[in-house]
């Protein structure tokens, strides 16, 4: 009895430990990702990298050979070390600004400075521009305000079209009986199957064409071709899943086809509709390769993101703020709609 | 009338950019019909080499990330404290964008980044010792591939077959033990058999997408260092966009890599016995 309790309690322990090592597994990177981007340029020169952003630095101002020297307290040497010792106020603010992320005026470093007249030392605690990098981030990259606005454009054209098409076409093959109907639904399928690079290279031409070379609508007509297909399964189930009597009642009592399908049908299947779209903000959010083949001059964030990565030259606290941008509405996405892809993969809700 | 759309859709923006990407493959600088291109690609040295890389990678990772998946799966198959906590964790890396992924591995990676880092503060690494994990051998670099995708892929996987695991019914495996199996048996003769539907659509989907890894190879390597099918067709489209043929390249590239990523999947979907029953239930 004492004996099966013990293993009891070490098999529980035992699984504890498993989805406990597994959860770290999956957060460290993430933690990182989140860390880095808030660590100031000095500090993601160190090595080791700090495990921690540190929130406030402590500063000692004192006079030195040029001017004014300055240091900064570090907790891991549990000393001052020297940053910078000039004469120019405006060039220590400077450093404090891009270096260190911390703002500090030039006002409040005069007020510092003629303390040194009276004392040798002057300590002062400031804290550090927490969306620094961010700020940063979108000032050194080419336009990426403009191209996180064209994403939007992108992700809303696209759940537009796929939803629209998608939705038409997985309610016919939910409700109707038709010749083909089986082998046109794996067809939708295999779209799927062929990568969207292989689309992607001949739609250059295609779109100069039609005029929407380099505009989001031009990514969005590209995207929706892998979503319809997913999209039409997704609704078929959704729309089975709601009785054909409720839509005949409707009708019986006077109302047109559409009204029907706008009042009754569309309601009842908004959960599933929501899934999808939420899936189209996905995939059209995330997708990079037919953006940086279709885009010249407008790119999308990704592309924007992609790019900065790609250049060797770019700082990891810059490199880990731009990937997080790219990641939080995902990861905020995800919360949202965990419920959904249960569903969406016949899960019972786990 | 209502799947007219969807399939006028197809069509436009469909089948003609597969059918203008198949005619560009065989179109040569001058305009005319020749296997030109496919000649060059296939007798390049490099192709081998491309082919070699992605099927390694896609073979691995799919066995690894598979199996892990699987045994992680069977092993947390219940409910317990916080489980909605963990699944919502588990979701996060798919959710993560190739880009985002790439940010967390380059910072990782390079010598003074957070995994160099992170070894330090266990003390594994002595003070002033660094992995250099970015310019080992290709092989090394080919497992830091398959471990990334891994770690991105292995927990969505192992939600879409713990869903599975949970409709199983549990009548048929208390009956496999009734009739004196243990555990091993009733895993292998009942529980993976009914599992089947979904471990198909699981293992499918990283198919197909995990021969079409380019970009996280890109961001951390550069181009040309691991050559693999997908990374060509950008490497020929954006980097050397100068030759004459390079276009011609890139869509020979993109046509090789759907025909293989289509026999990938055919066979698989044949060899797993996914034909045998109805169609639509591939998906």
């Amino acid at each position: 009895m004492w004996k099966n309790t013990v293993s009891k309690f070490a098999k529980k322990t035992l699984f504890y430990i498993l989805i406990t090592s597994i959860a770290i597994i999956i957060i460290t990177p993430l933690y990182f990702l989140v860390s880095l981007s808030f660590l100031s340029s000095r500090e993601s020169y160190q090595f080791p990298l700090p495990l921690v952003p540190a929130i406030s630095s402590e500063f000692k101002l004192e006079n030195g050979d040029k001017g004014y020297l300055l240091s900064i307290y570090e907790k891991r040497d549990k000393e001052f070390q020297t940053l910078i010792d000039t004469g120019n106020i405006e060039k220590i603010s400077r450093y404090m600004k891009t270096q260190l992320n911390v703002n500090v005026s030039i006002e409040e470093l005069e007020n510092y400075i003629s303390k040194l007249e009276e004392q040798n030392e002057v300590y002062f605690k400031s804290y550090k521009g927490l969306l620094h990098n961010y700020k940063t981030f979108f000032a050194i990259t080419r336009d990426a305000v403009p191209a996180l606005i064209r994403s939007l454009q992108v992700v809303g054209l696209t759940i537009l079209i796929s939803l629209s098409i998608g939705g038409m076409a997985g309610y016919a093959f939910a409700r109707y009986v038709f010749k083909g109907k089986n082998s046109l639904k794996v067809s939708a399928l295999f779209v799927r199957v062929f990568p969207t690079v292989a689309i992607a290279m001949p739609m250059v031409i295609i779109l100069a064409t039609m005029g929407f070379y380099d505009k989001p609508i031009g990514l969005s007509l590209v995207y929706s071709i892998r979503i319809i297909a997913l999209t039409i399964w997704i609704t078929a189930s959704i729309f089975l899943g709601i009785p054909v009597e409720l839509e005949e009642a409707a009708q019986i009592f006077g109302a047109t086809r559409l009204r029907t399908f706008i009042n009754i049908t569309v309601p009842l299947a908004l959960p599933g509709l929501a899934a999808c779209a939420m899936y189209a903000f996905i995939e059209s959010w995330n997708e990079t390769v037919s953006a940086i083949i279709l885009t010249q001059f407008n790119p999308t964030f990704s592309v924007v993101v992609y790019q900065s990565l790609l250049d060797a030259s770019a700082q990891v606290n810059l490199a880990a703020s731009g990937g997080l941008l790219m990641a939080l509405p995902m990861v905020l996405f995800t919360l949202f709609i965990r419920k959904y892809i249960n569903q969406m993969w016949g899960g019972t809700g786990i | 009338m209502l799947i007219a759309p969807t399939v006028i859709y197809y069509c436009f923006f469909w089948l003609r950019p597969v059918i203008v990407s198949i005619y560009n493959s065989f179109k040569g600088v001058d305009g005319s019909f020749t296997f030109q291109n496919y000649i060059t690609v296939f007798t390049a040295t490099s192709f081998g080499e491309v082919f070699a890389n992605t099927a390694f990678v896609a073979g691995f990772s799919i066995v690894i990330e598979f199996i892990l998946a699987l045994a992680l799966a069977l092993l947390i198959n219940k409910k317990f404290k916080g489980s909605a906590i963990f699944l919502f964790l588990a979701m996060i890396p798919m959710a993560i964008p190739a880009v985002g992924a790439a940010a967390i591995w380059k910072t990782g990676l390079t010598t003074h980044g957070w995994m160099n880092s992170l070894l330090y503060y266990f003390g594994i690494l002595a003070k002033g010792e660094k992995i250099i994990f970015l310019s080992g051998s290709k092989f090394s670099l080919l497992w830091i591939i398959i471990f990334i995708d891994a770690w991105q892929v292995i927990p969505s996987m192992m939600i879409i077959l713990l869903a599975g695991l949970q409709n199983l019914s549990r009548e048929a495996k208390e009956a496999g033990y009734v009739f004196g199996g243990n555990g091993l048996t009733v895993l292998k003769q009942i529980t993976i058999p009914m599992l089947k539907p979904t471990i198909i659509t699981a293992v499918i989907l990283r198919l197909i997408s995990a021969i079409q890894i380019w970009l996280i190879v890109v961001l951390l390597f550069g181009f040309d260092r691991i050559p693999l099918l997908l990374e060509r067709v950008i490497y020929y489209k954006e980097e050397v966009s100068r030759l004459d043929n390079s276009f011609q390249l890139a869509s020979t590239y993109s046509v090789i890599t759907s025909v293989i990523v289509t026999i990938a999947a055919v066979v698989y979907l044949k060899v797993s016995g996914a034909f045998n029953k109805n169609e639509g239930e591939v998906i």
